[in-house]
């Protein structure tokens, strides 16, 4: 060393050769190949094996009525031991978007159990309905989560509010935001107006095959707040000045290994709630939609996916068309939905695909351009048990 | 491309494989250079030009000085003006090319677009200065050449903005032009990810040959890869061409050490950056995003724990860059050993980004005199090698008071271990933790947003209440955990880490971690420099 060595900008590296240069590094831990094997091995024995032992030891308490909570949406690997444990002869699991799901109706309120009333529990219909879902996250749904036995009844919506415009289509070139990122085609068929980078694209690809790393958002979502450990340890409670309740909380605390349920009596849904109201009340005038064809519609097109991927997992699926608020369309709207209307149940008789394409419900029960209140869930039961296809494909005759 | 994202992984598991399958051929360096200019073009494919031309630039340039006689007696001999280089064939096309070269830029400029005009101004001034340089047969000229090229390069991307605005502010009749209006075809003026890190590289190969200190590389393949090698391109660790250049004579022996060495790197680097620095980072931007509402304790924690985050997210990024070379074979030099452990700023500097601080000491403090000239001209020379440090980090004036405010303080601590009550009886753990204190301290002047939020945080530090800092406990004990390992490892039980059973244990406990907590994303801090 030179006599530069008393200053801290000279004291630094040597100038000998490679090896003097290049120290491993300034901590021990440089494994061996087979303490590397040894990590894998145990690392791989956890990643298996803690998913299939939560499952045993997490409670997760259904009931009667059950529908994935609001706040669950995105817990993917909650909805597939919901949807696996729905799955068993005798059921039949309604599949779809919030219109399935109840988005202004309470969980007794919701088509599927209305179904299930109707036929008097026989079959038993379970929603399988994800709020905020579409076409094309239901197809990333159905790949990767709604793995649904070969046999199984599937009852499918087919609602045609994602063909109403581009930006809902997810066919327009702009960018959008949008619920369940994570399930839509990440690289093909390519969305024009999806621009997460090639990393959150992987990720998502990813994520949605490794069971650990389902599970771990499953925790992050049934006990920290939908956040990562690390960002509700820092999270705040939207005050003024802001609180932190979870800076000084243990976080292996919140595991309660218990799912949350609904929370009871949710006041942004149901009867009693300010938004369950016919939408003729809400100051919505009628609505003249830039309806997508359906040889160009993003959405059709994974529809039409999803239901060749049920029926060639062996499941047996009967698609019900609606039910669209015609009454909310402009008039010069009618025809262009029209020819989508009868474009989607030609498709569906040309694929001999069992299908009922009922009457729209009557204005009044209509919360919005496809949302029913209760009563129109009710209605759309009666009227879906009613209908002859229907009662062919349960197999029996319902008829009181 | 980010080492701790999925395209990079895929990116890896091409790169690897076919450089192992090319052992045997030519074509295993093309294939390293081929995936390194992937690698930078994957962030921006036009900036990929600006790496092509200062290899292309440096390597012709110290062809060129090769070919001029060395300084001394028997070569620089006459007068200094002599044409010395018509005497060489390659010095004499160079003369004669960058003489046409310069007329047909000298004609683009006064004919062509108005857009590349201040491109081809400084192409001319570079093209003149080395048919100067040919003429001669100056190895001066040359250096000079590559000094201004790069530094160029370095200043017009990274500090034309700041200077023009400070001069616009200064003297508002001057109405300097925006730096971004003088790029050539319009292309966005963007601050090249890891310009000063190739820029110091390839400058560092010049000047060693200008003092002999390195052979010439005759192949451009060799030359290139050393300037744009991808683990450590775009944030170092800074090579030398003496220590990485050799590395690429030929194929290096595979090992299956190398690769569980390498894969140990990277899985601490990776924890370091995902599990650690990401998660501080969130405390850290709460705080410094309003210093205003925070309070003094969250201030001073927040400060601290920037200090541990730029540590854990540029140690992180050379862990990872050393690892993937160690991978296939290359060794890459130690940039970070403990830092936090200094008992002194001068061994602070020895021990934090170790191949930029050596660089500054063998290119900046040397030449300048170092400590050979006296005391006070030390003290000159470690302030101005500070002052530049400080700017290298950025156009800010906070960079410019963190490099004054560490150079103060090796000036001040180092006459303090004169004494021997300090070097004999202070000791050691607090003279640890006042250099952290003093580290800490200058980080707020880092990284504050300007001078005046520097300013507010100090006093507000000083003088706002002392309040609740709502540091999170699972942070202070992750810290914590680090800190006592990097302590075990400087103290004698350190063979306790080095057993199988802990470094398994320590192993399965960060890939878990990592599956559980880490959120992905977060670009490296250092990629701004």
């Amino acid at each position: 060393m030179t006599n530069e060595s008393a200053s801290g900008i000279t004291r630094s590296v040597g100038q000998g050769g490679p090896k003097e240069l290049a120290p491993f590094g300034a901590t021990e831990m440089r494994l061996t190949a087979r303490q590397w094997l040894a990590t894998l091995a145990i690392v791989l024995a956890i990643l298996l094996a803690v998913p299939a032992l939560w499952e045993r030891v997490e409670r997760f308490d259904t009931g009667a009525d059950y529908r994935i909570p609001y706040a669950l949406s995105r817990d993917y690997w909650l909805y597939a031991r919901w949807v696996k444990r729905a799955a068993v002869p005798g059921k039949v699991v309604v599949l779809g978007d919030s219109v399935v799901w109840g988005e202004y109706v309470q969980p007794d309120g919701a088509w599927p159990v209305f179904l299930t009333r109707e036929s008097a529990g026989a079959p038993e219909f379970v929603n399988g309905g994800v709020n905020g879902l579409f076409p094309l996250a239901l197809e990333g749904m159905v790949r990767h989560y709604a793995k649904l036995p070969a046999g199984q009844k599937v009852l499918l919506q087919c609602n045609l509010l994602w063909l109403t415009s581009p930006e809902a289509d997810l066919s327009s070139t702009k960018e959008e935001h949008f619920n369940h990122a994570r399930l839509v085609p990440q690289f093909t068929p390519r969305l024009a107006c999806y621009r997460a980078d090639a990393s959150e694209k992987l990720t998502a690809e990813i994520q949605n095959r490794v069971g650990f790393l389902q599970w771990t958002s499953h925790l992050q979502n049934a006990y920290f707040e939908q956040k990562s450990i690390l960002n509700w340890t820092l999270a705040d409670d939207g005050g003024d000045p802001p609180q932190y309740p979870n800076a000084q909380r243990n976080p292996l605390a919140q595991i309660t290994l218990t799912v949350p349920p609904a929370p009871l009596g949710d006041p942004q849904r149901g009867p009693a709630s300010a938004r369950h109201k016919p939408w003729s009340t809400t100051g919505v005038g009628s609505t003249r939609f830039d309806w997508v064809s359906l040889e160009s519609s993003r959405q059709w097109a994974a529809f039409q996916r999803v239901v060749r991927l049920l029926r060639a997992r062996g499941n047996d699926v009967f698609v019900v068309l609606g039910p669209f608020n015609e009454h909310i369309m402009a008039p010069q709207n009618r025809a262009p939905y029209q020819a989508i209307h009868d474009g989607v149940a030609a498709w569906l008789t040309a694929e001999s695909i069992p299908h009922s394409v009922p009457e729209p419900l009557p204005s009044e029960l209509y919360a919005d351009a496809s949302h029913p209140l209760t009563a129109g869930y009710e209605l759309m039961a009666k009227r879906t048990l009613a209908d002859a296809a229907f009662r062919r494909w349960l197999g029996r005759s319902l008829d009181k | 491309m980010l080492f701790h994202t999925w395209p990079f992984a895929i990116f890896l598991l091409i790169v690897l494989p076919v450089f192992f399958a090319l052992q045997r051929t030519r074509l295993w360096l093309a294939w390293l250079l081929v995936a390194s200019y992937f690698f930078y073009g994957w962030w921006n494919p036009y900036y990929l030009l600006l790496v092509v031309y200062s290899t292309l630039l440096d390597y012709a340039l110290v062809a060129f000085m090769d070919h001029c006689p060395r300084a001394g007696p028997a070569g620089e001999s006459g007068s200094r003006w002599a044409p010395r280089g018509l005497g060489d064939k390659l010095l004499k096309s160079a003369f004669v090319g960058s003489l046409l070269g310069a007329m047909a830029i000298l004609a683009g400029a006064v004919w062509g677009p108005a857009t590349l005009r201040p491109t081809l101004i400084g192409a001319e001034v570079l093209m003149l200065l080395m048919a100067l340089g040919a003429l001669l047969g100056s190895r001066k000229i040359w250096l000079l050449v590559s000094l201004v090229n790069n530094l160029a390069l370095l200043l017009f991307f990274k500090y034309a903005g700041f200077v023009v605005g400070n001069l616009n502010a200064v003297f508002p009749r001057l109405h300097l032009p925006d730096p971004a209006t003088l790029m050539p075809f319009g292309f966005a003026y963007l601050l090249p990810v890891g310009i000063s890190f190739f820029t110091f590289q390839s400058l560092s190969y010049t000047i060693d040959f200008y003092f002999g200190n390195v052979h010439r590389e005759r192949s451009l393949l060799r030359f290139a890869t050393f300037v744009c090698f991808f683990p450590q391109l775009m944030a170092g660790p800074i090579e030398r061409a003496r220590h990485l250049l050799p590395q690429f004579n030929q194929f290096p022996a595979f090992r299956l050490q190398n690769l569980t060495d390498g894969a140990s790197l990277l899985l601490v680097g990776l924890f370091k950056k995902l599990a650690l620095a990401n998660y501080l980072s969130l405390y850290v931007e709460r705080v410094y995003d309003h210093p205003d509402t925070s309070s003094g304790a969250a201030l001073v924690l927040g400060t601290v724990a920037f200090g541990w985050q730029i540590y854990f997210d540029f140690s992180g990024y050379t862990d990872m860059a050393r690892g993937l070379a160690r991978m296939m074979g290359f060794n890459l030099i130690l940039n970070f050993n403990n830092p936090y452990l200094a008992a002194s700023l001068g061994e602070f500097w020895s021990r934090w980004h170790i191949g930029l601080s050596s660089w500054f000491r063998d290119y900046v403090y040397i030449p300048l005199g170092g400590n050979r000239l006296g005391s006070w001209m030390t003290y000159r020379n470690l302030l101005i090698t500070f002052l530049i440090s400080g700017v290298w980090h950025g156009s800010k004036w906070t960079f410019l008071i963190w490099g004054a405010l560490h150079g103060l303080g090796v000036i001040v601590m180092r006459e303090m271990e004169r004494s021997s009550f300090y070097r004999d009886r202070v000791p050691r753990l607090l003279k640890q933790a006042a250099v952290f204190a003093f580290v800490s301290f200058t980080w707020i002047f880092f990284r504050a947003d300007s001078l005046a939020d520097a300013n507010l945080i100090i006093r507000r530090i000083a003088t706002a209440g002392w309040g609740t800092a709502n540091l999170p406990v699972l942070m202070v004990a992750l810290v914590a955990a680090v800190w006592g390992y990097a302590f075990l490892y400087e103290s004698r039980f350190r063979d306790l880490l080095k057993t199988g059973a802990v470094r398994v244990s320590l192993a399965v406990m960060m890939v878990l971690y990592l599956c559980l907590c880490a959120s992905g994303g977060g670009a490296f801090i250092y990629f701004q420099f």
